[in-house]
């Protein structure tokens, strides 16, 4: 069993890699509750690859800057930008421009997949391909991946004051709208690399399942991101490797682990109260 | 005593929507100011411009150098779901003097815990935020505005929600703030019978007008009838004065 897994270790490794990344931040995703938001952005990363595939598929692919990394970041970044900066405020409630963005981003996605490649595109497009994953494609991730929790890291108090009380940060000198800028432009990037290999299912579900199998464990920030990433790594390991013995996907396998350690998270909470 | 804020002719509002204007007055430091008027009558319009963080359409809004506001937000503002500590939140109060990108010292450890023990609640410092009553909550909130030793402790609703032991405990907390430690305070509420007997200055903000001056002065019959619209009685009972609305007699014809 576990030869079959070595024989995918640099995928393996991968999949670590983004369980790491995308449990950390979204940490911050569950507790600001803009879980949609990143629904959206992982849509918006795909319908970026799916036009990359499209442009290709039509022969009309112009080198590098159609490139499915190039459009998935530039679609992915333009949305936490968008929603960062506070989305469209007016007479449309911020939930419903997220659910538009979603429900567009997918249908765009599907059609422009149609249209482009074979139906093995579209299973990689929503399930991810975490088998098709290099070394060199883990060591891109980890060069993004890296950077982004030391920023995480380095301005951690700075993140949580604006997620915590955006009005009294304000009141002392901090540009709220600079640091979600700031915040959301890192769970894009996070979201945009990840989804190269991912898929929208277990992006999103790295972003918040994790998280709240730390919120249910911990009672503190650095409980909560330690109970996040562990979980995840964990779910990724034990997905991972039970996928590829049994023939199974591994992105929903991953997902169905991550599931049940949350349900233990509850269960556990759930005694301690009583 | 010297200003520490100066309205000059502001015009507040959001876009071309013109909330209040033509405001002037001043906060001298040491005043004990209460905010009143209905909900969404611009009180904290008028709030966010003292802060800074909204700029007047018109006029000019001046604060006196090094002036340092200590902020204590609604307490549905902040969110409970957070996994924090009471003296996390405390702490935040620091963290522009801190610094970018640093971590708290053990300076800053023992103003927060000193900060709490002035708000009266030093044994709840590691009590989780959801596990707080309401007055428990205001008062760590409050412990995080003057952790920042600020020179004015501006409050809004401080009372809201709350029973009347916690509303009669906070606010006399926020005047031993005022008389023990001689801190500026200004306090926004639409609960004006609750803030009239605490502060010593009044600014009334009811449909679009605005009116500032001594308790004495605004809470009078005639001032807050025509403030508010509406004919009122002041009633002064054991020391404190209520203001309520003028009962009229029934004009439904009797069937006799």
């Amino acid at each position: 069993m576990f030869d079959a897994v070595l024989l995918f270790k640099d995928a393996l490794y991968g999949a670590l890699v983004i369980a790491f990344a995308c449990s950390a931040v979204g940490v911050y995703v569950v507790l600001r509750r803009i879980v949609f938001v990143g629904a959206a952005l992982a849509q918006l990363s795909s319908a970026g690859i799916a036009l990359a595939l499209w442009l290709a598929g039509v022969g009309a692919a112009l080198g590098v800057a159609t490139h499915p990394l190039v459009l998935s970041l530039v679609m992915t970044l333009a949305g936490a930008l968008f929603f960062g900066a506070g989305g469209a405020r007016g007479r449309v409630p911020q939930d419903a421009i997220i659910g538009v963005t979603y429900a567009v981003a997918a249908a765009a996605g599907i059609l422009l997949i149609a249209k482009a490649a074979t139906g093995e595109a579209h299973d990689i497009f929503l399930q991810g391909n975490i088998l098709g994953i290099t070394r060199t494609d883990t060591l891109v991730l980890l060069a993004v991946s890296l950077p982004v929790l030391l920023v995480h890291l380095a301005f951690y108090k700075e993140f949580l004051f604006v997620s915590f009380d955006r009005e009294t940060a304000r009141t002392l000198g901090y540009s709220v709208r600079a640091w979600n800028l700031f915040l959301y432009l890192t769970i894009g990037l996070v979201i945009a690399f990840s989804m190269q290999f991912a898929g929208v299912l277990l992006v999103f579900n790295f972003l918040v399942i994790p998280a709240v199998t730390g919120l249910l464990v911990s009672r503190s920030m650095a409980g909560t991101f330690f109970w996040s990433i562990g979980s995840a790594l964990v779910a990724a390991l034990i997905g991972f490797s039970l996928s590829v013995p049994f023939d199974l996907p591994s992105g929903p396998a991953i997902i169905a682990v991550s599931g049940l350690l949350a349900l233990v998270a509850w269960l556990v909470r759930l005694a301690q109260q009583r | 005593m010297s200003s520490l804020v100066t309205f000059d002719d502001v015009t507040l509002g959001y876009g071309h929507d013109v909330i209040l204007s033509h405001l002037s007055f001043d906060i001298p430091e040491g005043d004990f100011l209460g905010m009143v008027g209905p909900n969404g009558a611009g009180k904290t319009t008028i709030l966010r411009a003292l802060l800074g963080t909204l700029a007047p359409l018109h006029g000019t809004v001046s604060r006196a150098l090094h002036l340092r506001f200590g902020y204590v937000p609604q307490r549905d503002q902040v969110d409970y779901n957070f996994p924090l500590k009471v003296v996390d939140v405390v702490m935040m109060g620091r963290y522009d003097r801190i610094g970018l990108a640093r971590r708290p010292s053990a300076d800053d450890r023992r103003r927060a815990a000193a900060a709490l023990e002035h708000v009266g609640i030093p044994e709840l410092a590691d009590r989780h935020l959801t596990d707080l009553s309401g007055g428990q909550k205001q008062r760590t909130l409050i412990a995080r505005a003057l952790v920042g030793e600020p020179n004015v402790l501006v409050l809004d609703e401080p009372t809201n929600g709350m029973d009347l032991v916690s509303t009669t405990q906070i606010l006399g907390l926020v005047r031993e703030l005022h008389e023990r430690d001689g801190l500026t305070v200004l306090m926004v509420s639409h609960a004006l019978n609750e803030v009239a007997n605490y502060v010593e200055r009044i600014a009334l903000v009811v449909n679009g007008g605005f009116r500032l001056g001594p308790v004495d002065e605004i809470m009078t019959e005639h001032t807050l009838s025509q403030m508010y619209g509406i004919p009122v009685d002041v009633e002064s009972f054991n020391g404190h004065r209520i203001v309520v609305a003028r009962r009229e007699p029934s004009r439904v014809p009797s069937r006799v």
